[in-house]
């Protein structure tokens, strides 16, 4: 399922790319492409293939304590207490996105 | 045992240990670099995509956020700050190397093994990969350095 998950990060690569080349396009090219990634059929692919993209971030975060044990001290640091302080990364660096990149709420 | 390169670690065998690497053997260069961007687009796929595919993709349509972040008008007008480009480059760059290179190893494991098939597998895969990459260079660029 991680794997999985990776791959489909690619597969939305793809997608961000053809979403950059429609808005040089102009607007009826952009709203087409972006109404139909929104029309059921595909929101449904889009919601599981999401679903799999925050399996794989989760999935992501548990393997850093245990594929790199970090270690500050003599014995390296629990990967729970890693995975921890990861997923308060991750939603900080997601608010920050939100700020960022997309001008808030 | 003249040489200073022998190792002085446990060694059953009683062989000589070489910590250089042997002669007429080619310098892997090529693996690494792509293991390491595999890992670098992990990072990035990881802490950035589930927030951008929510924004974009879900929560507009359910209406768990009050406003559109891929309407036409905002999305236009917040791809003209550098940072949103840099964002969209680092994020298909880095999800391309990441899943193409995770994709030829699910494809290994599932059969299609053979140095024929490995090698053309590296081609098409990394090709996609930095073809994408390079489109987004060109789109995150264009307008902006050049018209």
């Amino acid at each position: 399922m991680r794997e999985l998950g990776g791959v489909v990060s690619a597969l939305y690569g793809l997608i961000f790319l053809n979403l950059l080349r429609t808005l040089r396009a102009g607007e009826s090219a952009y709203t087409a492409f972006v109404d139909t990634m929104r029309t059921p059929p595909v929101l449904y692919v889009n919601l599981v293939l999401f679903a799999l993209l925050v399996w794989h971030a989760v999935t992501w975060f548990m393997l850093i304590g245990k594929a790199q044990p970090i270690q500050f001290t003599e014995r390296p640091l629990p990967w729970k207490s890693v995975f921890g302080v990861n997923v308060l990364l991750w939603i900080g660096v997601s608010a920050a996105v939100v700020y960022l990149v997309f001008g808030g709420i | 045992m003249g040489s200073t390169r022998e190792s002085l670690a446990w060694n059953p065998g009683r062989e000589t240990v070489h910590a250089d690497e042997k002669t007429g053997e080619p310098e892997v260069f090529l693996e690494p670099l792509l293991w390491g961007l595999f890992s670098l687009g992990g990072f990035i796929t990881a802490f950035l995509f589930p927030i951008t595919v929510f924004l974009l993709f879900v929560a507009p349509v359910f209406g768990w956020w009050p406003t559109d972040p891929a309407a036409y008008a905002t999305f236009a007008a917040h791809w003209q700050e550098p940072l949103v480009r840099l964002f969209f480059f680092a994020l298909i760059g880095g999800s391309l190397f990441h899943g193409t290179h995770r994709l030829k190893f699910m494809l290994v494991d599932a059969g299609l093994r053979g140095p024929g098939i490995e090698a053309a597998l590296d081609i098409i895969l990394n090709a996609i990969a930095i073809v994408g990459t390079l489109g987004a260079l060109y789109y995150a660029v264009r307008g902006w350095l050049f018209v």
